[in-house]
Order: C-alpha cells, then sequence, then structure tokens
C-alpha cells in the first residue's frame, strides 16, 4: 500500500515544498518505497532519493510543481498523472519519469542518465545540455509530440525521440532553431523539420538505429498508455536521425570560396572587364620577373657622353682612345684621336688648357687621367689614308686650326681641298701668336706636314679680298670661311696711342723679330691671350709684368700659375683712366707705372671680304646651328663660317668647328639634308661606381709612361666589359654575346630578371641602366 | 675624400634610416627589387684595412669593393618604412628604423617650398583614445553568459532612410481591420550597422575596390549579413550600375560630382535601386581640405569612369552654386531624392565640428521627410591623400559630438528619426566591433568605416608615419596603385575573403557585446549600458563614472 502524501495540510492549506519533502523523507525512513503524491506545484518531487537495500522506488504524482523527477537516481520510476511544468527530468541521473500529459519548457535539462517518457509535448528548450557519462547508461528522452523551440541545445549525448503525432501541420516538430550548439548525441525525428542550426546533420536511419527505435518504441507506447501507436511508429520509413557534426566537421568552412563567388555568381567578367584587361588570375608577388618588374635594365653603351668628351670642344672620346690602348690596339686608337682632330700633338698635347682633365671622373678620386701626354703619343702617327677621291672642290678660307681642322676633316673624306692664307704659311695663331716654348716648331712642323701629305692644296700669302671671295665662290662648290680674328681691339683711352698691340707683339715675337720690351710692363686684358703677352714680355727682357683686368681673369689658372711663377701680377678690378709715358693710370687715380702698356683684350675678325648682310650686328659671321651662313634670315647653304670669325673660342673651339662643318659640308656635297647633330648629354657622375677603383696615393702617382693611363680610365659611359654585371646578376639574367668584329653586348633576359638593379647599382662605367616602369 | 655639405640630404634627415647588414646580405636583390619607392638602390662600397702584420712596422694595405644596399638619400625617393625589404628578405639583413631625429618635415618644406602631401592618417599620437576610457559596464546579472550569439536571435539591423513616428505614418486603419497606405511612405532600407565608406575608384586600385565590392556582395549572399558598400566619389563601374548587386551600394556625390553623369545614363538600364545616396558635405579627416587624386593616379580606367582627363583631380571647395550650408543641404536632398523617385533613401556626411550640432538640428524638422541619414565624420580615419598639416591639426573627434547630435534629438523626443552614422578612427585599435557597439550606446544607429577596410586588405601603414604614400600610386601592398605591376600584387579575392571574415568575427563579437548587457537588437542610446573611467569622459558624455 503506497504511502499517500497530501500537499494540502489539515486546514486544506497548502503546505510548503520544504514540509511535503520531509515528509516523503520521513515516509522513506520508515520503510515506505512506494508514494502517491498529490502536490500543489511542489518542486523537486522524486529525487534523489534511494535505499539501503536497493528496493526500488515508485512514485505517482499528480500536479507537480517544476523540477518534478529531478536529481533521480537509479531504482526511481516516477509517473506523472497528467502534465508537468518546467525542468521535469532535470539533472536526471537514472529514474525513468513517465509523464502522462504535456511537460514544460527545459524537460530533461542536463539529464545524464535515465529515461523520460512524455505523452504529449515538451516546451522550448527542452533537451538542451544532455550529456552521456560514459560510466552509466545514456540518458534518454522520449516525447510523442514535438518539442518547443530551442530544444537540444549543447546536447551533449544521450537521445531523443520525437515522435510527431499529430504535427503534421507544424513547420517543424523540433520548434526552430533546434540543435544550437549540439556536439553529441543521437534524435530520432518524425515529422517535419526546419530551422536546424548548422551543428547538424539531418540523416537517414542504418540499422542499428532503427533496433533501438523498435526495440524501445513498445515500452514507450506502454507507458504513456498509448500502445495503438506502435504500427504507426514503426514504419521506420518516416524516421530521420539528427546528429552533431564532427568536430573536424565543424570546424571546416561550409562557404563557397571567394573564387567560386567569383567565377559563378559575381558580374561576369568583373565589373571592371570591360575598360581594364585584368582577369584577376595572375597575382603578382612582391618580386617578380617580367611584366611585373618595377624595373627593367638596359645595357645602354655609349648613350652618354664621358666627361672627358662632352667637355672637349673637338668632342675627342678619349675613353675611347684609353680603351683600345687597353685592348692593345695602339695603331686604332692613335688613329682614332687623328679622326678628331689634326692636331693631337700641337693642342691637345701641348697648347690646350685641357678641359677634358677638369672634367675627367677621374679627378675625384686621385687625379685626372693625363691627357697631354695621350696627345703628345698621336705626333709621328701617320695619317689614317683618305677616302677615294670625290673630285668635290672646296676652298677653305683662312689657314689657322679651324680652317686646317676642316680641311683636315674634308680631305680625308677624299674631297679636293685648297687653303687659302694671307701668311706666309699654314697654322695661322699656333704658328703667330704661340710662344714657341710652349708649343715647339717641330711638333707644330711635323703635324701641319701630315696634313700636307694628305693632298691638301694650299695658297699662301694670299689674303683674300672680295672680289676673290666671288671668284672662290665661283669657282668652288663649298666655301668655309675660317679667317680668324686678327685685329686687336683697342678702348680709346687717352694717350691709347702709346699703347701696344698685344696680337702684333705676339707675332713679332714668333717671326722672330724680338721686339722691344719696356722694364715695367702693364698688359690690359688677364684673358689666357693677355698670359701669353706677359710670357712673351718676360721673354723680350721685361723686369715686372702687371696683367690687370676690369673683371676676375678670365686666363685659366695655370696660365696665371704660370705667370706668377715669373714675378708677374695679376690685378683686378682696375678701371683705365688715361695712359701717359709714366704709365697706366687708374680711375681710382692710382699710377700703375710702366714704360710699355700692351693691351691684350682680344681680337676681331677682318670680314671686309664678305657680303655686309651676313655679318651680325657686332660685326661676327652669322651662322646658323650648322655653321652655314646666314643673310639676314637666309641660309647660304655652301658657305660655313667657323671658329673666331663666329665667335671668340679656344684653338680647339675652332678645331671642333671645322670638324663639325666638315660634316655638314660633307653632308651637302652628298645632297643629305642637313640636320643638325645634338651631342650626347654627358654622364652624371651618380651612374658610376667609381668605388670600385682604388685610389692612387696622390704624392706618388706620377705618370711615366702615357700607356698605364689606360687603366686609370674610368671609361664613364662606354662598357669597359669587365662583367662585374654578370658575376652580381643574383638570377644569373645577364649573359654577354659576342658580335661581328669584336662587338659585343650584355643582354638580360626578361624572363629572369627580377629587376632589382644590382647591375646598375655597381656598373663602374655607369651602362645598365633602369627603365623605370613605377 | 667625401664632399659632403651641410645641406646635402643625408638618411638622418629622413624619417626612416635602413638596418642593414652587409654580413647577413647575399645581394640576391629581392629588397631592391620589391621597393616600390626607389628608396633603396644597390651601391658599391669601398673597404680598405692598412695593417701591419710583422714584428716591426711593415704597412700593407687591403682594398676591396663590395656590393651592398643603400639608403637612397632623396627628399623624393625617401624610405616610407612600409617594411616591404624586409618582408622579403630571406637573411633578415634589411628593415627600416624610425628615425627619431628626422628633420624631415622641415628640409622637405624648405626644399620645396610647397605643403606636405601623404596618404591617410593622422600621424600626432595624443592620449588615450575617448573610446578605450569605456567600458560596457552594465553586466546582466542572469546567468554568465546570459544571451548566447549562436542560441539567439539577434535583430542586427540599422536603419538607412528617414522613420517616421507612429503618428506621422501615412496609414489609416481600413475596414478589415489593417492598415492602408494613403501617402507617401519614405524608403528605409535595413542593413547591417557598419556600412564600408567611402573610398572612390581611383584611390582605390581597380583590383582593391572589385575586391571590396566582392566582399559586400559575397556578406549578403552568402552570409546573410545586409552590409552596404559606400562607393565613394569617384563614379561606379558601368557593369556594376547594370548589375543585381547595385542593390548594396551607396552610391556617394560630393562637390566634384565626378562620375554622376554616367550614373545617370546607366539608369534606364538598372535593374536594381542602389542602396542609398550619400551626399558628402564635408568629411572627418582633414576636413576642409577635400580629396586630392594626384594624376598619376588617374588612369585609364579612372578617367572612363570620372569622365574626366588626365590631371590633378581635387575636389572643389564647395558645392557650386550653394550658398548656405542650409540651402545646400535642402538642395541637394531634394534633387537626389528626385534622382530616384523618392526610392531611394539619401543622406548627407559632414564633418564632426562645433556646428554638427546646428546642422543635425535643422535637418531634424524635415518637414518634406527627405532625410534619410545623418553621417557624422570626425577625425582619426580617413585614407585619401591630402596635406599633412590637414591631416594632422584639422578636424574634430567624433565621440562627443556624435553624443551631442543624439542628445539634441532626445531633447526634442525626436531620437531615431534621422539615423545617425558615425565614423572617424573606429576600429583605430583593429576591434571595431567594441568600438561601434559603445558608438551605438552612445546614440548612433550604426558607423562606417574605411581605413580599416585597407588595412584588412594588407595595407602596411599605421598612424605612426609607417608608410602614408597613398597619394604617390606607389602603394607597395597595390591597394592605392594604378600601375599594374603594384596593383597586381592584389589578390581581389583574398581582399575579399578578409573582409568577409572580419565581417563574420566582428559579427559574432558584436552579439558578444550585446549579450552581457542583455539587448538582442542593437543598443542604440544605451549609455547606461557604459561606465567611464574617466570623470570628464563620464561627464561630458552623460556616463556613469566608475572606479
Amino acid at each position: 500500500m503506497a504511502a499517500e502524501i497530501n500537499g494540502f495540510g489539515a486546514d486544506k492549506r497548502r503546505i510548503s515544498t520544504q514540509i511535503l519533502l520531509q515528509e516523503i523523507y520521513t515516509a522513506l525512513e520508515n520503510g515506505e518505497t512506494e508514494f502517491e503524491i498529490l502536490s500543489s506545484g511542489h518542486h523537486n518531487i522524486g529525487g534523489p532519493l534511494w535505499t539501503a537495500d536497493g528496493t526500488p522506488l515508485k512514485f505517482r504524482v499528480k500536479n507537480p510543481g517544476q523540477r518534478v523527477g529531478s536529481f533521480g537516481l537509479e531504482g526511481t520510476d516516477i509517473i506523472v498523472d497528467g502534465s508537468a511544468p518546467a525542468d521535469a527530468g532535470w539533472l536526471n541521473s537514472g529514474a525513468t519519469l513517465t509523464i502522462l500529459g504535456d511537460s514544460g519548457d527545459t524537460t530533461a535539462h542536463c539529464a545524464a542518465s535515465g529515461k523520460i517518457f512524455v505523452a504529449g509535448q515538451v516546451g522550448t528548450r527542452s533537451g538542451s545540455l544532455m550529456k552521456h557519462d560514459p560510466a552509466f547508461d545514456a540518458p534518454e528522452l522520449w516525447v510523442l509530440k514535438k518539442t518547443g523551440s530551442f530544444s537540444f541545445e549543447f546536447m551533449g549525448g544521450g537521445i531523443g525521440v520525437i515522435c510527431g503525432i499529430d504535427c503534421e501541420n507544424f513547420d517543424s516538430i523540433l520548434g526552430d532553431r533546434g540543435c544550437a550548439g549540439m556536439v553529441s548525441g543521437t534524435l530520432y525525428v518524425r515529422g517535419p523539420v526546419a530551422g536546424l542550426s548548422d551543428d547538424v546533420w539531418l540523416l537517414d536511419l542504418d540499422e542499428a538505429d532503427q533496433q533501438f527505435l523498435t526495440g524501445g518504441l513498445p515500452e514507450f507506447l506502454e507507458r504513456i498508455e498509448r500502445p495503438e501507436l506502435l504500427a504507426t511508429l514503426s514504419d521506420m520509413g518516416q524516421w530521420k536521425k539528427i546528429v552533431a557534426r564532427t568536430y573536424e566537421e565543424r570546424n571546416a568552412k561550409g562557404r563557397i570560396s571567394l573564387n567560386e563567388f567569383r567565377l559563378g555568381k559575381w558580374v561576369e567578367g568583373g565589373i571592371f572587364g570591360d575598360i581594364i584587361d585584368d582577369d584577376y588570375n595572375h597575382v603578382a608577388g612582391l618580386v617578380n620577373t617580367g611584366d611585373d618588374r618595377l624595373k627593367i635594365p638596359h645595357w645602354l653603351e655609349k648613350r652618354y657622353a664621358a666627361p672627358c668628351q662632352s667637355s672637349c670642344p673637338s668632342f675627342i672620346p678619349t675613353q675611347d682612345r684609353l680603351k683600345l690602348l687597353r685592348e692593345g690596339k695602339e695603331k686604332e686608337a692613335l688613329e682614332l684621336v687623328l679622326r678628331y682632330s689634326p692636331f693631337p700633338a700641337s693642342v691637345c698635347g701641348q697648347v690646350c688648357p685641357n678641359l677634358c682633365m677638369d672634367a675627367c671622373s677621374r679627378r675625384f678620386l686621385d687625379t685626372p687621367v693625363s691627357m697631354k701626354q695621350l696627345g703628345m703619343l698621336s705626333v709621328n702617327t701617320p695619317a689614317p689614308p683618305c677616302a677615294a677621291d670625290t673630285g668635290k672642290k672646296i676652298a677653305i678660307i683662312g689657314g689657322g686650326p679651324g680652317g686646317l681642322s676642316a680641311a683636315w676633316q674634308l680631305r680625308l673624306k677624299g674631297h679636293d681641298v685648297t687653303v687659302y692664307e694671307a701668311d706666309n704659311r699654314l697654322g695661322g695663331k699656333l704658328y703667330q701668336a704661340i710662344p714657341t716654348d710652349r708649343l715647339p716648331s717641330e711638333i707644330l712642323d711635323s703635324e701641319i706636314q701630315r696634313m700636307l701629305d694628305t693632298g691638301i692644296k694650299t695658297q699662301t700669302n694670299t689674303k683674300v679680298d672680295s672680289a676673290l671671295f666671288e671668284q672662290i665662290r665661283n669657282d668652288y662648290e663649298a666655301v668655309i670661311i675660317a679667317s680668324g680674328a686678327h685685329n686687336p681691339v683697342i678702348i680709346p683711352f687717352p694717350g691709347h696711342e702709346l699703347m701696344v698691340k698685344g696680337l702684333d707683339f705676339l707675332k713679332k715675337i714668333n717671326a722672330g723679330e724680338k721686339p722691344t720690351v719696356g722694364k715695367k710692363v702693364v698688359v690690359i686684358g688677364a684673358g689666357n691671350a693677355g698670359m701669353d703677352v706677359a710670357l712673351g714680355a718676360y721673354a723680350m727682357g721685361a723686369k715686372k709684368v702687371t696683367a690687370i683686368d676690369v673683371q676676375r681673369p678670365a686666363a685659366f689658372k695655370n696660365e696665371i700659375d704660370h705667370v706668377e711663377a715669373l714675378g708677374g701680377e695679376i690685378r683686378w678690378p682696375i678701371h683705365t683712366d688715361h695712359i701717359s709715358v709714366r704709365g697706366l693710370h687708374t680711375k681710382e687715380g692710382e699710377l700703375i707705372e710702366a714704360d710699355m702698356v700692351i693691351i691684350s683684350i682680344g681680337e676681331r675678325p677682318d670680314l671686309s671680304y664678305v657680303p655686309h648682310d651676313w655679318l651680325t650686328d657686332r660685326g661676327m659671321m652669322n651662322v646658323n646651328g650648322c655653321w652655314q651662313v646666314k643673310a639676314e634670315e637666309n641660309v647660304i647653304d655652301n658657305v660655313f663660317a667657323i671658329g673666331d670669325t663666329t665667335r671668340p673660342g679656344l684653338l680647339t673651339n675652332a678645331i671642333g668647328h671645322g670638324h663639325e662643318a666638315a660634316d655638314y659640308c660633307d653632308a651637302l656635297l652628298n645632297g643629305l639634308e642637313i640636320i643638325e647633330r645634338k651631342k650626347l648629354e654627358t654622364i652624371p657622375q651618380h651612374r658610376l661606381s667609381m668605388e670600385l677603383f682604388r685610389p692612387r696615393n696622390r704624392g706618388q702617382l706620377k705618370l711615366h709612361d702615357a700607356r698605364e693611363e689606360t687603366t686609370r680610365c674610368i671609361s664613364c659611359g662606354t662598357c669597359r666589359d669587365c662583367s662585374m654585371c654578370l658575376e652580381a646578376c643574383p638570377e644569373a639574367a645577364i649573359r654577354r654575346v659576342e658580335g661581328p668584329n669584336g662587338t659585343f653586348e650584355y643582354v638580360s633576359d626578361d624572363h629572369i630578371c627580377i629587376g632589382c638593379g644590382i647591375c646598375s647599382g655597381i656598373c663602374p662605367c655607369g651602362i645598365w641602366t633602369m627603365e623605370q616602369v613605377v | 675624400m667625401e664632399t659632403v655639405k651641410i645641406h646635402d640630404t643625408t638618411p638622418n634627415d629622413l624619417p626612416w634610416k635602413l638596418r642593414y647588414d652587409a654580413n647577413r646580405c647575399t645581394l640576391c636583390g629581392s629588397c631592391v627589387a620589391a621597393c616600390s619607392f626607389r628608396a633603396i638602390e644597390a651601391k658599391i662600397e669601398r673597404r680598405r684595412m692598412i695593417f701591419s702584420e710583422g714584428d716591426l712596422p711593415d704597412p700593407r694595405a687591403r682594398f676591396s669593393a663590395v656590393p651592398v644596399i643603400k639608403q637612397v638619400n632623396s627628399l623624393k625617393n625617401y624610405c616610407r618604412g612600409c617594411g616591404i625589404c624586409e618582408k622579403v628578405c630571406p637573411n633578415d639583413a634589411i628593415a627600416p628604423v624610425r628615425n627619431p631625429d628626422t628633420r624631415h618635415p622641415i628640409v622637405t618644406r624648405c626644399s620645396g617650398g610647397d605643403s606636405i602631401k601623404r596618404g591617410g592618417r593622422k600621424n600626432l599620437t595624443g592620449s588615450i583614445r575617448t573610446l578605450d576610457q569605456l567600458r560596457v559596464g552594465r553586466i546582466s546579472q542572469m546567468t554568465d553568459p546570459s544571451l548566447d550569439a549562436q542560441r539567439h536571435t539577434f535583430d542586427m539591423l540599422a536603419p538607412f532612410g528617414r522613420i517616421l513616428p507612429a503618428d506621422e505614418l501615412p496609414m489609416t486603419l481600413g475596414s478589415n481591420g489593417k492598415l492602408v497606405s494613403n501617402g507617401h511612405m519614405p524608403p528605409v532600407n535595413s542593413i547591417y550597422p557598419v556600412i564600408i565608406g567611402d573610398m572612390s575608384i581611383g584611390a582605390l586600385s581597380w583590383r582593391m575596390w572589385e575586391g571590396v565590392a566582392m566582399a559586400v556582395a559575397y556578406l549578403n549572399e552568402e552570409c546573410g549579413l545586409p552590409v552596404r558598400m559606400c562607393s565613394g566619389e569617384g563614379g561606379v563601374p558601368m557593369r556594376l550600375l547594370k548589375s543585381k548587386y547595385l542593390k548594396y551600394m551607396i552610391l556617394q556625390i560630393a562637390s566634384g560630382h565626378f562620375g554622376w553623369n554616367r550614373i545617370l545614363q546607366a539608369m534606364p538600364e538598372m535593374i536594381e535601386d542602389p542602396a542609398g545616396v550619400l551626399i558628402k558635405i564635408g568629411q572627418g579627416a582633414k576636413p576642409g581640405d577635400g580629396g586630392l587624386l594626384q594624376a598619376q593616379k588617374v588612369a585609364e580606367h579612372v578617367m572612363a569612369i570620372r569622365g574626366v582627363p588626365k590631371t590633378d583631380l581635387l575636389s572643389p571647395p564647395n558645392h557650386q552654386g550653394l550658398y548656405s550650408i542650409e540651402e545646400s543641404v535642402q538642395k541637394m536632398f531634394l534633387s537626389f531624392n528626385a534622382a530616384f523617385k523618392f526610392r531611394v533613401p539619401v543622406a548627407i556626411k559632414v564633418a564632426a565640428s562645433s556646428t554638427s550640432v546646428s546642422v543635425f538640428n535643422n535637418l531634424v524638422r524635415d518637414p518634406y521627410n527627405i532625410v534619410g541619414g545623418f553621417f557624422l565624420d570626425g577625425i582619426d580615419g580617413g585614407t585619401a591623400a591630402a596635406h599633412e598639416v590637414s591631416l594632422d591639426h584639422t578636424g574634430h573627434p567624433i565621440v562627443s559630438k556624435l553624443r551631442d547630435c543624439y542628445l539634441a534629438a532626445v531633447t526634442q523626443g525626436r531620437q531615431g528619426q534621422i539615423p545617425l552614422w558615425a565614423a572617424g578612427g573606429l576600429g583605430k585599435t583593429g576591434d571595431l566591433a567594441a568600438d561601434a557597439f559603445k558608438m551605438m550606446c552612445l546614440g548612433a544607429n550604426g558607423v562606417f568605416t574605411g581605413k580599416l577596410i585597407l588595412q584588412m586588405a594588407g595595407c602596411v601603414g599605421n598612424d605612426q608615419g609607417r608608410c602614408n604614400a597613398c597619394n604617390t600610386g606607389l602603394c607597395p601592398a597595390g591597394i592605392t596603385s594604378q600601375n599594374p605591376a603594384l596593383a597586381h600584387r592584389l589578390d581581389p579575392e583574398q581582399v575579399a575573403e578578409n573582409i568577409v571574415n572580419y565581417f563574420l568575427a566582428m559579427d559574432q563579437e558584436l552579439k558578444k557585446l550585446m549579450a552581457p548587457i542583455g539587448n538582442s537588437s542593437l543598443p542604440i542610446g544605451r549609455s547606461d549600458a557604459l561606465v567611464a573611467m574617466d570623470k570628464s569622459v563620464a561627464d561630458r558624455l552623460q556616463v556613469q563614472y566608475v572606479c
């Protein structure tokens, strides 16, 4: 006979849960094992309770409160006669709980063992956090109808069976969002399921599943008193099961890849596909070959001029000359310079201020390459062979350095050249005005003879006047005016008639006339010519020479040094007021004592023989960029003018003009269009890697042999074939390709090169150049 | 003898110096090949040692010349500290090092006679950010966690469009008991509370822009996150305008009106409306400076989309033909509502400023129901090129100004009617969820972000002067370069993937912040959820001070 526990006291009032539970405990202690409980919402009926001898406990409860059957242990059997509110079977640890009506929210929450049978439906979050402790049997929750939403959240083990009876019209017999966070356990469902979390799979039953259901259904139906449903529920084709994704499956991404999205769903061909050619298949690295390089190397041989060459008014490629010498090609080297100047010894080797040396890159290391000695190497080099005679006749007016340079170039090209010279011999100022201790006459003579040997015709002692000029124009196919500047400029100071003209003075010295000179000499004009005059004055016996100028002296430093070494004085700014027999009086009132005043402030050309409209306002020849004479704006295409007839310049300027005019003249005679040629840009110093050259000790650097200079030359802008690039290229992308006649080039392979620029960064000569792509 | 003069540029004048170890360098060329700024180059260095080995003075000399990698001493091609050299170096032989003694800000101005321009970040580091002084301090006392991101349905939608109060809705009760419309309902789009902020085609490389657009489409189509993207003022590709994905785009109009002629031309062929229109009146980073797209970035496709020739493209100083902020705003609102026949919500973006609240108050009245949003942009963000002085020194922080606007609406009982969107350095620490959440608690309906998107894509810059070369077109990540060799470095799919993943992570994090305060919808105005650890911040923002 079961113990009856009444939730109402003698006064018909509801007793508290605590009193009701203690009545159960008392009865249990008194040996009762079966209980009939009339509850009134009392909580926690059913566990954790046990008997010492293991006798099973039975409860039949009406109208329980929350958590009926909670903490239930194995051996406890609870039947709720009707429905139960929330948390039925909470933390069930082995009891069998049968609810003959519906069950509230969170039924079987955290159930870890035992069985719970529900004859109706269960509320939200039912089955959540069910788990299976492997030391005990797995918990089971059997529900005849359906669950509320959020069922079986975070389920970690056990079995749920949701039979779906009378639920055909619902969207889901698990409510919405079932199984969120479910990691283990199995659910068997019969009926529609929707809104499941992504954490689970919905699968068909296998053999073992069917066995489990077939085995369990009779007991369930019997317990809830619905055995008539066995046939309906035994149709295994209506069941599905839900299992959690495995740990690995949960971490696998379920989304399609961006690549699949781009190619399958995104705007076809990309949103920029109509205006940019880019299929996005290629993603460049940070280091790339081919088109994605940030810079591309080019071997730009001779793209830039060496400083020596570009600073040389005669544009002599000294770097090439030294390269030939390095290669042992001495004959070719010495001949090369003759292609640029007929006076390598007289000018380069003797009187030229050697602007090439001032520009030489080597000066940043130790001292410039010695160009004078190089020039002298060619003193006895025979003239290169002339081209075959063309029969074309050209007249050169003036046998100075400019005229002879033009004559030389034209003759080498095979033309018939005649030089008209007013003096009795060729050479112009080289011969007339340069002191012989600066230019020994045997050197000049030998070089002039080399020229004459080529077959240049001369008409010396022939001063060209306008009549002769007209005749020359008629007789020759082209004329080059190179008569220089021989009229010394005079400033009409009071007493100017006392002054001696510098050029006349120098010419007399060189003509051997030994002009008289005072003890104290003042030279007006401290340019290079003034320095020559000062030297001449000392040579003729002067004791004290003072050169004055109104501005910073224009003479080169070594010319000034030369004069000062002899005791000469250079003064500036000095403004002359007048000249007297006592000397030169300055505007400041000073008297610079002198018994001779020489003026050397330049010369003007005598161009009385050409039409007046060929001259500029300043009385010089008016020429275009190709040295062709201009009458106002009309070009006289076969008359060229060069040298001091166009502008005051150095000997080397005149030689350069002559070369250029000859080239243009040759083009004219060959019927080619005459286009002014641009000179190469000088190589910027930063392109060179001079650090590769070991600086010599300046103090010990003495020139023993001009040939030694070949190794000191950096070869700016001209590949010295050292193969540094070949060795340094990290990708081995560079190779040396030999061409005909000993030529070669270095080539970088675009498919291998990464555009690092090491070749460019280490090239001693500045040949490798990086084209900037970005 | 070296011939260095005092005014020659040397590494110590520059913001970054190289740490280079010739002993570790194999001269593989990777660093010099990868440096887009031409800031390093191969050079030869001499090594010279004079020594004596014997028992007596016996001078010997050893000379060698070795190739090395050197920094370019140039104010033009100077190291930006992007670190690409370090990234590609197999031997850790090279890296940029910040030069605390830099004279760069001075010598650059001295030599150029022009303002310094650079990519968009404020580089002056200040005090702790206001947002970092705030914590989500009101924790629900229910079990921990009280809500769960997986278990709960969160309403993560923010309005873009004019919200009418219930009593002003154009509806009446029909005879069948249902509501019937009796007037025009202003359009409202419910979107994700984080908008990808306005970065133009031109400012971004085509790969970057398309990558962002793809990420947005993917987030919508594959992840169910209704994220929207603002086009920036650089036009929109025709193919996108005519595609179904236009619905995820907010079209921007600014003072240059770039690309709008083509947007209008595309209208007859549009199959979707855009998500909205954003009128840029002003911006938070470098306000008053405007955008500055330099000619080197105006590539063919930029010309094609914007309909402009290759030249520097500057945002003109104001909307031509507009005379006051009130007039300009109303005129622009009306025009762009009309542009899409009042079907598409229209908002404006203004710079946070001491005058922002006045502008906002004017809009809150909105008798025509055409004001679809107020985007307030503060300093600390920005992605465009601009003058350094503007980047560093102009602008107004966003936090208090957003709060002011919200409270102004609250005072009038009109909060939520004009959605408030905030930006300006949000996500600066890398954690946008926290910043967005706090801004929403202070009254923002949502936030927008640009710079962080660049960083998701792989931007190596930061706000301590690293890189910041977006203006040069030499972006080493290919994000802001139109040069193919650099743009090809960027994988648009990876860009999209990164953005998608960041948004998914951020979505989780936003929920993780909504959970403890017990909100399952966005916590707009829930300043009670915040506490401030700084008294002045607490007072200014009207949140609880805690310590």
